[in-house]
């Protein structure tokens, strides 16, 4: 177990401004290597110094982001391994891909406590301190998948435990025409393809679903509309602190939606300004109006822009009735103005949603929307461990897609059915560690109870 | 005490398994005793009249490979011999053969009776005898005292044994055979834990009453592949056995009798096997199949019997007459032996050791249907292993353990021993986790060192084993250095043109000429080492990854109530099992990944104590 190299994020993850990525293990120098390079190219790494580097996408041949890279040679260390350190912007979706490629690269993902686990073999720690991990090594990881997996996903537990007996009844109907060849239950080639073909399809729509919840997670959208002129822009200006948008006093200046990232707290998001909407005056307008409805429509989040310095509208009452079943902010814009907006009224018609005051133009509010901004849209803070698990199911899935995919390969060659088994049999104990044990014993019951035979 | 003789081994129960481990005690070297109630039913096969199949054909290759006698004795009484799965790969090929049962169960008495060192002996032991948690010998019926070294148990179904037919019952290890009751108290008393199986068996008929018109007829292979790789002669086919089927009128009378079955009335309370249900079970469990298939098998070349496979049953004789009615061509049968259903004691095996011997009391082994498995050749294999380590054992040397992916025997007893067993135990080739690599093809490439080592195989057949290595090896050095040049102009290797599916080695030596000569026997190995090369090459990295984690052993006086962090669910699981590794430990059902972990850190701390001396102390 010690000869391998294990890599876990082991910052809680995203909400800390920086992001630290540890692997342990003989080859964690190496492996690091791959997929970091330093700005000074020198000949050799020293030890106990972080470095500044870029980490190096080797899949897509480009560098993605800047980062640190500490070298702790063994046997001063945690785990008295050799650890090495990668530490950069704390977002989830880059310490993600660190540690995704880190295991292209040979390491394998450390299980839940498995630093402390290899502190304490190592003797680092004494029996005291390993009593104290017991409880989190205690917790068989696949139940810290099932919860994860139905506080954030519910189906996709459900999909798993599908694609789980679809696997045990196509691998007990090969197995049972191998071990009883004289009874008969010979099922075609074309059967046996037909059931891979459709877990195969399955399996790739749960990796997707995947992918799904984590832009949805880690990649809001949030869309910035409101009627023309409301200051709309001038606020993407202010958050975004730099002059990326026109801002004018005529209405209708914005037309193309502007997008950019935005940076709450370490939480990414992409910002949307858009045409304001009312009537339009010209054609180009009028075509960013519709792709602006259609913007904020789609966005994750709302932040729904009203000027307090004018009366309110009917054209106002429309946007707050389209939004209020959205996730969206009410925002009472321009207050430095003589306030001419009856927000009680305004704000009876949209009860549940929050509202603040502020001024784009002279920043009044704007932590204090932020902080909004943060509590309302980012989900309740994920445990670090329960994002790893993440990552992991995910991996397993692809691995059991993998097994599947050459499975099918084969048995479209025309090899024979116990070569083609061999890769079902594989995603057994993968689709064990999500969903818990499968045993032999479980595939031959299966046998038993579909089918009659024996004699 | 007084005695009337002593041995080195004493084996009780000439079956399947006591045959093995007797012939191998005493080829070993050892004075051996075999102890059996008939010495007219040395080797009965209590069943059906066939030896192999999947899984268990693999288990008699292994066996012969290993230098047991069940392989030579299946080929030199065997009348029919199919090869299974021919249009398989060679991983789940088997052969598989018709006995004659009467002549197998002579033969095996003759060959016995000429082994050096081995006494045959008609009684009925009735008690272990026991000194200081060690075995002395064993007691008879009679009250006469046999001494010995070590003991092997093999009683198969008679312990205890109740036949039932209908919900008529009687006490007997087999049909018209005495049941063991006294030994299977003794064993209670000596702290050995058992359990109630079931088993059944189907009627015999005779002969000339089966109209076999009525019944498609199946021929043995055209070019009979032999169990073992020793065997010389010339196999033949004999007899031809047929298949037929139940029919809705049979299932009426069997929905129409379930209350006089003793499984479903409940007085069976034994669990039966899944895979070799009764009549009775297939149509309860599955009432939507229209007819069930069965086989008729000739019992003999001198006998008009025939087995009935496929209608074990255990309802009344009116009952099984009717069935029998019910069915053209069985419509005028008769019975010559009704079918039955035995209940028994076994023992958990979870209380051996990998060696097959009782962890609370030394030098006693224990193999075959008493360890909680069914058929002659799950019997055999332990029989064997047994017999091997009750020899080394005497003799002062180290045990002889299979490991899961050196044998089905090795899968076979590893189940048994860290998993336990709740209903009759039938191995099967999805048991093992290295399919590809456990061939009966390779059986004695894997086992044959072993078997000379041991001293079960003579220097003649170690050498024709050799020779046969060395013929392989210029077929694989040939297919490996010819190359040919294919459609695409590339050239190919000839392994690599093996490797295609559809090919086979006589298509790659019409290309080019092969200077050697290899048997059919030898062409199927090559052929599967070659269409398997990158599953076996990867199967053995990952067994070399894991035999080092799951070695880590357990020192048997760990006190598995010490450590911290286990339910007691588990701790009561390890107790009782008492797993050697960490391996082992694993295995138990109820044992998580986790708990495991834990267990390893504990003797990781443990060790370290004992490495530096007691430096830190742990408050209770
Ligand atoms: C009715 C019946 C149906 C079966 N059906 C099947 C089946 O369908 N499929 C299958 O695979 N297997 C079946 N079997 C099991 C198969 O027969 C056994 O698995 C196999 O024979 C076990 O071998 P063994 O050596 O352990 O015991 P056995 O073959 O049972 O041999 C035990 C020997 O021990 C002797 N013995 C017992 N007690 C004593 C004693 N106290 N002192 C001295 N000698 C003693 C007996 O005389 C006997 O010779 C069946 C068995 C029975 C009885
Ligand atoms: N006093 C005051 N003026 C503001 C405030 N926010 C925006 N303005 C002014 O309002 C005018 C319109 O601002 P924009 O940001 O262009 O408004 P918009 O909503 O993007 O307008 P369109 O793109 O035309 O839909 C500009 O003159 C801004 O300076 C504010 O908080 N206070
Ligand atoms: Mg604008």
């Amino acid at each position: 177990m010690l000869e391998d190299t294990i890599i876990a994020i082991s910052t809680p993850l995203g909400y800390g401004g920086l992001g630290i990525v540890r692997l342990s293990g003989k080859k964690s120098l190496p492996i690091a290597k791959k997929m970091f390079k330093p700005k000074k190219s020198k000949a050799q790494i020293p030890p106990r110094q972080p470095i500044l580097g870029n980490l190096y996408h080797f899949e897509q041949k480009e560098f993605f982001e800047e980062a640190y890279l500490t070298y702790l040679p063994s046997p001063h260390t945690y785990t008295r391994e050799d650890v090495v350190e990668i530490s950069c912007h704390g977002s989830p979706v880059i310490l993600e891909e660190v540690v995704r490629l880190g295991i292209k690269a040979g390491a394998r993902h450390a299980k839940p406590g498995e630093f402390t686990l290899r502190a304490f073999l190592s003797g680092r720690i004494d029996i005291l301190q390993a009593e104290a991990i017991n409880d989190i090594i205690q917790a068989p990881s696949y139940k810290q998948v099932k919860i994860s997996f139905s506080q954030l996903e519910g189906s996709l537990s459900q999909k798993i435990a599908s694609l789980r007996s679809q696997i045990i009844l196509l691998l007990s109907q090969v197995e049972a025409s191998i071990e009883f060849p004289e009874e008969g239950l010979r099922i075609s080639a074309k059967q046996i393809s037909k059931k891979m073909e459709k877990a195969i399809h399955d399996l790739k729509k749960l990796v997707e679903s995947y992918d799904l919840g984590k832009t949805l997670s880690e990649g809001l959208t949030l869309a910035i509309t409101g009627r023309k002129n409301v200051g709309k822009s001038t606020l993407f200006n202010s958050l975004l602190q730099k002059e990326r948008a026109i801002v004018t006093p005529y209405p209708g200046t914005t037309r193309d939606y502007l997008c950019d990232k935005l940076n709450v707290n370490s939480s990414i998001f992409t910002l949307i300004d858009m045409a304001g909407l009312g009537s339009p005056l010209h054609l180009a307008e009028k075509e960013g109006i519709k792709r602006g409805k259609i913007l904020a429509s789609q966005a994750d989040g709302v932040l729904l822009m009203l000027d307090a310095s004018q009366g309110e509208s009917t054209e106002d009452f429309k946007l707050i009735e389209k939004f209020k079943n959205k996730k969206t902010i009410l925002l009472f814009n321009k207050i430095d103005l003589p306030q001419k907006i009856n927000k009680k009224n305004v704000k009876s018609r949209a009860e549940s949603l929050p509202a603040l005051e502020i001024s784009a133009l002279k920043g009044t509010n704007l932590e204090k929307l932020k902080e909004t901004i943060y509590e309302f849209f980012v989900p309740q803070q994920k445990q670090a461990e329960e994002v790893i698990l993440h990552l992991r199911q995910k991996l397993l899935l692809e691995d059991i897609l993998d097994c599947l995919i050459d499975g099918l390969r084969l048995l479209k060659e025309g090899h024979s059915e116990e070569i083609y088994a061999e890769e079902i049999r594989k995603t057994i104990p993968l689709i064990g560690q999500l969903t818990g044990e499968i045993r032999t014993d479980d595939i031959i019951e299966n046998i038993f109870s579909r089918f009659c035979v024996g004699k | 005490m007084n005695f009337v003789d002593e041995y080195d081994v004493i084996v009780v129960g000439a079956g399947h398994a006591g045959c093995e481990a007797a012939y191998a005690a005493s080829t070993m070297g050892l004075e051996t005793c075999l102890i059996t109630i008939h010495l007219e039913t040395i080797a009965q096969m209590s069943c059906n009249p066939a030896i192999g199949g999947l899984a268990k054909g693999h288990l008699v290759r292994e066996i012969d490979a290993l230098g047991g006698i069940m392989g030579l004795l299946a080929d030199e009484t065997g009348i029919q011999f199919r090869l299974l799965n021919r249009s398989r790969g060679g991983a789940v090929q088997a052969p598989r053969a018709q006995s004659d049962k009467a002549l197998y169960r002579l033969t095996m008495k003759n060959w016995l009776e000429k082994v050096p060192n081995l006494t045959l002996f008609q009684g009925v032991v009735t008690e272990i005898l026991i000194k200081d948690k060690k075995v002395q010998g064993v007691k008879t019926l009679e009250g006469n005292r046999l001494l010995s070294k070590a003991v092997i148990l093999t009683p198969g179904t008679f312990l205890n044994g109740l036949i039932h037919i209908g919900l008529h019952s009687y006490s007997a290890g087999r049909a018209n055979e005495p049941a063991s009751h006294e030994l299977s108290e003794n064993l209670k008393q000596l702290g050995l834990k058992s359990f109630r199986l079931k088993t059944g068996t189907p009627m015999r008929l005779h002969e000339q009453t089966i109209d076999w018109s009525r019944f498609t007829a199946q021929p043995g292979d055209k070019k009979p592949v032999p169990f073992s790789f020793r065997t010389q002669k010339d196999l033949k086919n004999q007899i031809l056995c047929h298949i037929g089927y139940t029919n809705q009128k049979t299932h009426e009378v069997i929905k129409k009798n379930l209350d006089k079955s003793p499984l479903y009335s409940g007085k069976i309370t034994g669990v039966g096997p899944r895979y070799c249900p009764s009549i009775e079970d297939k149509v309860v469990k599955f009432p939507h199949h229209q007819r069930h298939q069965f086989f008729l098998e000739p019992e003999g070349l001198e006998t008009a019997e025939i087995y009935v496979n496929g209608i074990s049953s255990s309802l009344p004789l009116e009952a099984q007459m009717e069935i029998l009615k019910s069915i053209p061509g069985l419509d005028q049968a008769k019975i010559l032996r009704p079918a039955y259903g035995i209940e028994y004691d076994a023992v958990a095996p979870t209380q051996l050791n990998h060696s097959l011997e009782a962890k609370n009391i030394k030098n006693l082994f224990l193999a075959g249907q008493i360890n909680g498995t069914s058929g002659y050749e799950e019997a055999a294999a332990q029989g064997l292993m047994a017999g091997i380590n009750a020899s080394l054992r005497i003799k002062g040397r180290k045990h002889f353990i299979l490991g899961r992916n050196e044998a089905y025997i090795g899968v076979l007893i590893d189940d048994l021993i860290s998993k336990g067993v709740e209903e009759p135990y039938r191995l099967f080739t999805s048991r093992a986790e290295y399919r590809l690599l456990l061939r009966i093809d390779n059986a004695d490439k894997r086992l044959t060192q072993y078997g000379y080592k041991y001293g079960l195989i003579n220097e003649k057949d170690y050498e024709a084993y050799q020779k046969k290595q060395e013929r392989i090896e210029k077929a694989m050095h040939f297919l490996q250095k010819e190359r040919i040049i294919a459609d695409n102009k590339e050239k190919l290797r000839l392994k690599d043109l093996l490797k295609k599916p559809e090919v086979k080695f006589k298509n790659v030596v019409e290309y080019k000429k092969f200077n050697g000569f290899l048997t059919d026997e030898e062409i199927r190995h090559v052929e599967s080492e070659v269409k398997y090369e990158g599953y076996l090459k990867k199967q053995e990295k990952e067994i070399a990854r894991i035999k080092k984690i799951e070695g880590e052993k357990i020192p048997e006086n760990t006190n598995f109530r010490k450590i911290p962090g286990l339910t007691r669910e588990v701790m009561e699981k390890l107790e009782e099992i008492r797993p050697q590794t960490i391996g082992e430990a694993k295995k138990i059902p109820g044992i998580t990944p986790a708990a495991a972990m834990n267990l390893h850190i504990y003797l990781g701390i443990q060790k370290r104590k004992s490495e530096k001396g007691e430096m830190f102390h742990v408050k209770h």
